[in-house]
């Protein structure tokens, strides 16, 4: 692995995302200034935080758009303030048409003309995260207390929705639009296969599952509730119902970050600095282990090349080539 | 890492709520305080440390009211004591129509945030002037009573001094507890609402059950109210835990909170605990120091049987 560049924010980093050309990766600490740099880690541009908290940011008609505490969105020459209280994340549709920002009981859904119409508002529950269907992009899993709800804009009602009564933390859903995965705090996931209309719950995670990622083929999933990441297997019939997943050990306290790259790798770190690449075949998994300084906290593999982007708890930001 | 101190601030809309916050965040007292706010009410506060956020209930377990926690609270926390630079102390706002069970429960249930935090005291804003009508008409006003470390008699200047004592009479009959100020305009020394402490086990001291005593010359209209018990003699330790484990089994959802502290044969020191319906926490409390073995408990809560508590407290007697 080779060191392309590091940089450094002011705060532990909360979230990166790349451009989807790979050229700019955005870093998002907790507080304050938010930071869009190059792939050797040179410093682009310095945007300025939202107050208290900042919130998981993203890229939209190729500009980064950062969200927050304060309850702003900040586009490139403009701000939106759709609503009231703390916006915890904004996330662009697949076909990078619309932006959505979760905010209590509202995903708010801007277009690129900048029309508001197919927000959904006055939800049941409030947004805790949201997930947009990446093979249909104008479908959109939200999920929140009680479970999670699949909706279709310009709809009233949900087309889908599957009540399990507790309290997810995060929503994935896999890139071939089969499958959707909630980590939850009780700890759990569920997993349902949405063609099959067919729920799944797996229990006997030792904490929250606060992260979970598909590969990029739909192929796996992997989840983080303990220092050891269990990878599912969601090929099939009936994907991961009664399959023996694979327990991924190495890290040294709770995995925070997992990221699969478009290759295949699945990256994950913990508050400890271990880095782990993972590479998977024929069932089996090689890994390959690094002690980084410190806690990992954020993970983002470059959309096209082995590049990893790593984020600290003490605000750093390293750039690893794979060779 | 030392532990965040957290104060939870209820109290109807109208109360004076916004007031006191308003005082916390623009006086001068040296404290970085993170204001987390659930009320949207007319008079909003706009300031940098302060954030706003929709009441969001998870139900852990379902819906057993115990197990039901504040799903925005434990997001916003976990951001925030992700910061390098942590604040002082973090004060949660609810709305006035909210049940303090689940924030204070979102303190004891989240791994991290027990973690990182402390709950340090409920802070129940009340106006004098309406609060007689407030528990007749509605169950949230009196439960944010029996859950307060500390309450603000508020609006004093709008209610004459024989009213306030009976208005203190029948809030000492929800919560005997709790340590009452009478405030006009929400003025008060402000490290008598942050400096509380009513969670903490190290500070908790001898309880005097004594003013519990029923008043036989006051018919009680609410359904809460607070049992003191005390007793001389050791307990039985594994007597006395089996009794507390089958208590808030069975009436955890009416019990708001419990405090005690007790003398267990064999153990030199004093045995501390408190409970918040069902989640308990209990500790050793230091030495006796020359003060009389003795047990004292206090429960607040809902339909509490007096005579059935002591009774059961009794044969846990050694």
């Amino acid at each position: 692995m080779k060191n392309l560049g590091t940089f450094a924010a002011e705060d532990h980093i909360l979230h990166l995302a790349w451009s989807p050309d790979g050229a700019r990766l955005l870093a998002t600490p907790a507080s304050g200034s938010i930071l869009v740099a190059g792939q050797e880690g040179e410093i682009l541009e310095t945007l300025p935080g939202h107050g208290m908290g900042n919130g998981e940011s993203a890229w939209f008609q190729d500009a980064p758009v950062t969200c927050g505490f304060d309850g702003k969105v900040r586009l490139v020459g403009r701000e939106w303030n759709p609503g009231r209280g703390l916006i915890e994340r904004v996330k662009t549709s697949p076909d990078g048409k619309f932006l959505a920002a979760a905010q209590g009981k509202s995903l708010h859904i801007l277009d690129q003309e900048g029309n508001e119409s197919l927000s959904l508002r006055d939800l049941e529950t409030s947004v805790v995260d949201f997930a947009w269907n990446p093979s249909r992009s104008r479908e959109v899993a939200i999920a929140g207390a009680g479970g999670a709800t699949l909706w279709r804009l310009g709809q009233k009602k949900p087309f889908a929705r599957f009540d399990w009564g507790g309290a997810s933390l995060r929503v994935g859903w896999s890139p071939d639009g089969r499958w959707l995965a909630t980590g939850d705090q009780t700890p759990s996931v569920h997993i349902y296969d949405i063609p099959r209309d067919h729920p799944l719950h797996i229990q006997g995670f030792e904490s929250k599952v606060q992260a979970l990622a598909f590969s990029s083929e739909s192929k796996q999933l992997a989840t983080a509730g303990s220092a050891v990441v269990t990878v599912w297997p969601m090929t099939g019939k009936k994907g991961p119902d009664g399959a023996t997943p694979i327990q991924i050990d190495g890290c040294e306290s709770a995995a925070q970050a997992l990221d699969f790259s478009s290759k295949g790798l699945l990256a994950i770190g913990d508050g400890a600095g271990t880095l782990l690449v993972i590479t998977f075949e024929k069932g089996q998994f090689r890994r390959k282990r690094s002690k980084l300084e410190s806690g990992i906290s954020a993970l983002a593999w470059h959309p096209s090349q082995p590049i990893l982007a790593i984020g600290h708890e003490d605000g750093q930001v390293m750039l690893l080539a794979l060779e | 890492m030392s532990r965040i101190p957290v104060t939870i601030l209820t109290g109807f809309l109208g109360a004076g709520k916004t007031t006191l916050l308003n005082r916390i965040l623009t006086e001068k007292h040296g404290l970085r305080i993170a204001v987390i706010e659930n009320e949207f009410g007319e008079v909003g506060i706009d300031h940098e440390l302060v954030v706003k956020t929709d009441e969001e209930l998870f139900e852990m377990n379902n819906g057993c009211i115990c197990c039901t926690v504040r799903g925005d609270l434990i997001r916003i926390l976990g951001n925030l004591l992700k910061r390098r630079d942590k604040f002082d102390h973090i004060l949660v706002e609810t709305t006035g129509l909210a049940d303090p069970g689940p924030v204070v429960q979102t303190f004891f249930v989240d791994e991290d945030i027990r973690e990182k935090t402390f709950v340090n005291g409920v802070v129940t804003v009340v106006d004098a002037h309406h609060i007689s009508r407030h528990m007749e008409d509605t169950h949230e006003a009196e439960e944010q009573i029996a859950f307060a470390d500390v309450i603000l008699l508020n609006k004093c200047d709008l209610v004459p001094t024989e009213k306030l004592d009976g208005l203190e009479k029948i809030l000492r009959e929800v919560n005997a507890l709790a340590t009452i100020h009478r405030t006009t305009r929400a003025e008060i020394d402000i490290a008598k609402v942050l400096e509380v402490g009513g969670f903490n086990l190290d500070r908790a001291t001898e309880l005097n059950p004594h003013f519990l005593e029923p008043d036989a010359h006051h018919h009680h209209h609410s359904d809460i109210s607070s049992v003191g018990i005390e007793a001389e003699g050791d307990c039985d330790g594994k007597k006395l835990n089996d009794w507390i484990s089958k208590l808030v089994q069975e009436q955890g959802q009416d019990i708001f909170r419990m405090k005690g502290v007790f003398a267990v044969k064999n153990q030199a020191d004093r045995v501390v605990f408190q409970g918040v319906h069902m989640l308990i926490d209990a500790a050793s409390g230091g030495p006796w120091a020359g003060r009389p073995r003795k047990n004292s408990l206090v429960f607040i809560g809902r339909k509490l049987d007096r005579e059935a508590l002591n009774k059961g407290f009794r044969a846990c007697l050694a």
